[in-house]
């Protein structure tokens, strides 16, 4: 197993929800679509390349064949899918200190959820909850998600600078390459392999 | 309530895992086998990573991971109630650039063989013996997400493989041409852009799941 | 006696600074002890190295606030010299702690530094293996400090040590194997603040002057005037004390629980982590480099080494109040004039001096978000983030919070650079010592993801100019953003960083409370 494919990490995490609970749930989720506002601390943070919650009714579990016994279950659940940068602790610390509100509203009605802070029930709580991956695959080891942003901003004012400026003399071209330089300086960073984020060998 | 995000799209698949051995229809040879479940976790866990794994091989794969619900499991106490699934379940989750249909049989049509080992388990997956039918299969077994995070971009990965390809390429460009004159500036830019042939996507690039950042 | 800081504090917390070993409150040097000699302890028998440490207790300094005398100046009536002692965890389990207590240590701690270097770049050059001999063992089970106003006080209770030492045979003796000045092999690490003229100052040996922003936390026992820029940033850009579980074992935290800590609770209650690091610098490669660069760098020398450190090297003011040659002659020129009037008598000079001070403290990176003053990559905005971190007004709980957590308190004091010329072979750098309730959030962490990565800067996986693990290649670099508005110079790239700072030693100690080790001495740590 490895929840870890270069500098991504895959969680996943079900918890269980009452039925008539999951309705307020999928509308404080409803509510953040509107409101994207709640989502501003996830952008802060930086550190997620795709993330989703799925609501599983608990008479919704996939059920193919009368040869499959039919679930009979008293909770639905929420599944929790991230693909993340950092390790788990830096994760779920980070989190639980930017936007310890936003995480509420985003477990709020899970059975036994603890609330973010404080943070060694939170800590706990994901732990318990989380299901090991056995395969995880990631097209950009080396890359975290602001990597990939960045370089496509990067590439598309490369590209923009290309056409504009090959023809220009020698000292207008330095002034323009100069001008693209400062404007894209944030996104100058090199990638190499990431920091360490396994503990197999702790 | 949507599986996409823009272009990308999520994908959420619960796929049932027949219970029991593997070789339940010949008691004799009970021995040889191993409960089902155990058997595709196995296949799981041996799958090749990085540019190896069968993902790398799928059309526009941003993140990808295979994973086995066994049970629910949750903190038990008074006012809780218990529950137990009945199956366990194959979790196939995936973020992609594009549709769904042209994914599942990009994913079919470049690694049927390991599709067939991985979901040969499962229950009624015996009906499938071509892309059209993996597609039916995947959608019978797909679950709508509720909320979906796109922290990143929907661009195609070709696309964003170049990106970050390029980015590496001009953010060490840069560090060489620091204090060069204005002619040797434009000569070098000139050189670096036929090395790294912006407008083509394709190559040089990085390859899909690739963990050096030289080429 | 009155207690100054006791009548200005407004603090809601108090601590019992008696129970709390002093190094964890003071930053000693600031008062006044320049010199300083750290050794460590090899245990033997569990009884006499018991016997042993319940005499050492004795002259344990605590963080008992230090009273001012009613003479006319007011000075502080101090020891001549301090002493503070911690374990490392082998030194714990010699010790005969029960294992139901030291499983209770944390992961971080147990394992000790050597095997965390790949989380803390501690590779190549700076791998263990490099290290003194005293760290090829594994034997290092204790830390002793003392730190004094002047060598002869150091001789002094070194050899009091020794003495106590020689007494217990059987229980404990001081390590040899430390890498001295002249190729000698010394059984202790002095260390001294870099002298010039005679008096002690904040410099180390590239030049830089260090040590300016450590954290404020509640019930420290400092004055509150302090805290500004210290403690935790408000959204209202006022500054509170962090909580004192950050920092000392037993307290709430910034999460607003009590720390983990092994049991019982008189064991870890107002004990702390300390990470000990014997940090050599490379001064000719550092000088060479600087040197070299400077030629093509657009502006002074100065002002390259403050681009790479965030502080100008020669006192320390951020560059967010000065960051081009002008603006810093401007401010010389500013506090030359304070100073004037203050050697003349001027009350009011005094008042503006102070206030001029505490922006070398009390500044944010909000107006400077591109880097074009204080560069992105640069050491303090590495090391402490301050509200950098949350890039868009109010999408975080606080404009700090992924830094309050993450705050290293610091200690320690430059070496060498006293008995032999300073070079890359010679023997000069820096004992650097943090401390905090845990090793692997505070300072692991800044040294993994802030130091020798950039992810949250948002630079990829470049490094800290200064201390990053660098290897000479092309990559190794650091930016300095240029400035948008003015003249729109673009960024300055220094390339091809060589590693400039290197590792030789170190491991994670515990700082037990003084009722903990006077129960540890008499074998009383019972977690029943």
């Amino acid at each position: 197993m490895s929840n870890i494919a270069g500098k991504a990490y895959a969680m996943n995490v079900i918890t269980p929800i009452p039925w008539w609970k999951a309705i307020w749930q999928h509308a404080a989720f409803k509510f953040v679509v509107r409101f994207p506002s709640n989502l501003k601390g996830l952008i802060n943070l930086s550190l997620i390349h795709y993330a989703r919650w799925t609501i599983i009714g608990r008479n919704s579990f996939p059920h193919l064949a009368p040869s499959q016994p039919k679930e009979d279950l008293h909770y639905s659940y929420m599944m929790f899918e991230s693909n993340f940068n950092g390790s788990w602790d830096q994760y779920i610390d980070s989190f639980s200190f930017a936007i310890p509100e936003g995480l509420d509203l985003f477990w709020r009605f899970n059975i036994g959820y603890p609330k973010s802070i404080p943070l060694h029930g939170f800590y706990n709580y994901i732990r318990f909850n989380q299901i090991e991956t056995d395969h995880f695959y990631n097209a950009y080891p080396c890359a975290s998600s602001n990597d990939v942003k960045s370089a496509t901003h990067l590439y598309d004012n490369l590209k923009d600078f290309t056409e504009t400026s090959l023809e220009l003399s020698d000292e207008d071209f330095e002034q323009a390459y100069n001008a693209l330089l400062l404007d894209n300086q944030q996104y100058l960073g090199c990638m190499e392999a990431g920091p360490s984020l396994s503990l197999k060998e702790y | 309530m949507a599986n996409t995000s823009g272009n990308a799209y999520g994908l959420t698949a619960l796929c049932p895992i027949i219970n029991g051995h593997t070789n339940d229809s010949n008691p004799l040879y009970k021995a040889a086998g191993e409960s089902h479940d155990k058997e595709v976790r196995r296949i799981l866990q041996a799958l090749p990573l990085n540019q190896e794994s069968p993902f790398a091989n799928t059309d526009n794969t941003y993140l990808a991971r295979l994973f086995i619900l066994n049970d629910v499991f949750f903190q038990q106490g008074n006012d809780f109630k218990r529950d137990q699934l009945k199956s366990k379940y194959l979790c196939f989750n995936s973020n992609f650039h594009g549709e769904l249909e042209p994914y599942l049989t990009s994913l079919w049509n470049n690694n049927e063989n390991q599709v067939r080992e991985i979901w040969q388990h499962c229950v009624a997956f015996e009906s499938v013996s071509n892309a059209n039918d993996f597609v039916r299969y995947i959608k019978s077994c797909q679950l709508t997400t509720t909320l979906f995070f796109n922290g990143s971009n929907d661009q195609p990965v070709a696309e964003q493989l170049k990106a970050l390809y390029v980015k590496q390429m001009f953010s060490e460009f840069v560090l060489t041409q620091q204090g060069k004159s204005a002619a040797e500036l434009k000569q070098a830019f000139k050189y670096f852009l036929q090395r790294v042939q912006l407008n083509d996507v394709k190559s040089p690039s990085w390859k899909p799941g690739q963990t050096e950042v030289a080429l | 006696m009155s207690y100054i800081d006791g009548i200005s504090m407004k603090e809601s917390k108090s601590l019992d600074l008696y129970d709390i070993q002093g190094n964890v409150c003071k930053g000693y040097g600031r008062y006044g002890f320049p010199k300083a000699r750290y050794c460590f302890l090899s245990f033997q028998h569990t009884h006499s190295a018991r016997e042993f440490l319940a005499l050492l207790i004795e002259k344990i300094t605590t963080a008992e606030t230090w009273p001012v005398s009613e003479s006319s100046d007011h000075h502080r009536i101090k020891p001549n010299s301090t002493l503070n002692l911690g374990f490392t965890y082998s030194g714990l389990k010699k010790l005969g702690l029960p294992e139901r207590s030291l499983k209770g240590f944390p992961v971080d701690f147990t394992m000790g530094m050597k095997a965390r270097s790949e989380i803390l770049g501690d590779t190549g050059i700076s791998a263990p293996e490099h290290w003194d001999d005293i760290w090829q063992q594994d034997n290092v089970h204790a830390w002793v400090a003392i730190n004094a106003r002047d060598q002869d006080a150091i001789e002094f209770e070194f050899n009091a040590l020794g003495d106590l030492v020689t007494q217990h045979p059987d229980g404990v003796r001081i390590m040899s194997g430390i890498k001295g000045p002249n190729n000698t092999i010394l059984p202790y690490q002095d260390a001294s603040a870099v002298f010039e003229n005679g008096l002690p100052t904040a410099k180390e040996h590239f030049g830089f002057t260090d040590g300016i922003g450590n954290p404020y936390f509640e019930g420290c026992g400092n004055s509150m005037s302090r805290l500004p820029g210290r403690g935790k940033l408000m959204r209202d850009g006022s500054w509170q004390p962090l909580a004192t579980g950050e920092f000392v074992l037993g307290h709430v935290d910034e999460a607003q629980e009590y720390p983990p800590a092994p049991e019982p609770k008189l064991l870890s209650r107002n004990g702390t982590y300390m990470v000990y690091r014997k940090l050599h610098e490379n001064v000719d490669t550092f000088n060479g480099y600087i040197d070299n660069l400077a030629k093509d760098f657009d502006g002074s020398r100065d002002l390259l080494m403050a681009k790479m450190s965030g502080r100008w090297p020669d006192n320390g003011a951020p560059l967010t109040l000065a960051a081009t040659d002008e603006e810093k002659e401007t401010l010389d020129a500013k506090m030359a004039s304070i100073e004037l009037r203050v050697s003349e008598g001027d009350k009011s000079a005094l008042i503006e001096r102070k206030e001029l001070r505490r922006q070398w403290v009390d500044f944010t990176f909000n107006d400077d978000k591109s880097g074009s003053r204080c560069p992105v990559g640069a050491h303090i905005r590495r090391t402490n983030t301050r509200g950098s971190l949350e890039t868009e007004h109010k999408a975080f709980h606080r404009p700090g919070a992924l830094v309050d957590r993450r705050r290293l308190m610091r200690r320690g004091l430059p070496y060498g650079g006293i008995d032999e010329a300073k070079s890359d072979s010679a023997e000069q750098g820096i004992i650097f010592m943090s401390i905090g309730a845990s090793i692997e959030r505070q300072f692991e962490f800044v040294q993994q993801q802030w130091v020798n990565y950039s992810n949250d800067f948002k630079l990829g996986n470049d490094k800290d100019p200064l201390i990053g693990s660098h290897d000479g290649k092309l990559t190794d670099k650091h930016i300095i953003q240029g400035c948008p508005i003015k003249g729109a110079k673009p960024p300055f790239f220094c390339t091809q960083m060589p590693r400039f700072v290197e590792t030789r030693g170190g491991d994670y100690f515990f700082i037990p409370s003084i009722s903990a080790l006077r129960m540890i001495a008499e074998g009383l740590i019972d977690p029943s």
